[in-house]
């Protein structure tokens, strides 16, 4: 696996657990605990969408970061991932 | 309102494409019981749900079903990527390239194109619910 891969991998399990809970949520949203346990991996996150957007471009089009339009730089996700 | 996020629920990176196999997954994509009925399905039911439990359940799931869309679409770009003209024959899959080549196109495997009339949307919760739950059992 790339680096890509493992961090794309990481990131995607953590919103999948995020996910998951919130689903949830949706029919238990008193429960304090799961809502902690949210706030937690989302901090996470949070970190790990950064360093993924700072190394390989923007999740989402909100990320403005720099002077050039990156959107359409990075490869878009259902193409095959190149071997590093 | 939904933000695109540039990446997929699930990683999918097929080294060895197979037209042949991309002509079954393809009901998954535009079938009967395909993701984006699913999607379709709990993305039209929300608005008339009796209680915020509901609309917020068929919102986040049908939101989820839209990246299931995605991937499934990604597999079947995959799968059908670089074919020669031998490899469609080969595959059998000339009737579906005849019309689409190798762009995605919701339909099923037997090539019927997605309907709306593989949903249904009643304004009523238990009847919706139980459809949805119907729908579940067939994925």
């Amino acid at each position: 696996m790339t680096e890509r891969e493992i961090l794309t991998k990481k990131l995607s399990s953590y919103q999948f657990a995020i996910a998951d809970m919130k689903l949830y949520l949706d029919t238990h949203p008193n429960d304090s605990d799961t809502i902690k346990k949210i706030k937690e991996y989302s901090e996470k996150l949070g970190v790990m969408r950064k360093t993924y957007e700072e190394k390989y471009g923007p999740l989402t089009m909100s990320d403005m970061s720099g002077n050039k339009w990156k959107w359409i730089k990075s490869p878009w996700p259902w193409e095959v991932e190149e071997v590093d | 309102m939904f933000v695109y996020e540039k990446k997929l629920q699930y990683p999918v990176n097929i080294k060895n494409p197979n037209p042949k196999l991309a002509k079954i997954i393809l009901s998954q994509f535009g079938g009967a019981d395909g993701e984006l009925g699913a999607a379709l399905r709990y993305l039209s039911q929300r608005y008339t749900m009796p209680l915020p439990e509901l609309k917020a359940t068929l919102t986040d799931i049908g939101t989820e079903e839209l990246g299931h869309l995605e991937m499934v679409g990604a597999i079947l770009y995959q799968l059908t990527k670089g074919m020669s003209e031998k490899d469609i024959k080969a595959a059998g899959i000339e009737d579906y390239f005849v019309d689409h080549t190798a762009g995605i196109y919701p339909q099923s495997a037997a090539g019927v194109p997605f309907t709306a009339a593989y949903i249904q949307s009643k304004g009523d919760a238990i009847t919706d619910l139980h459809e949805d739950l119907a729908a579940e059992q067939k994925l």
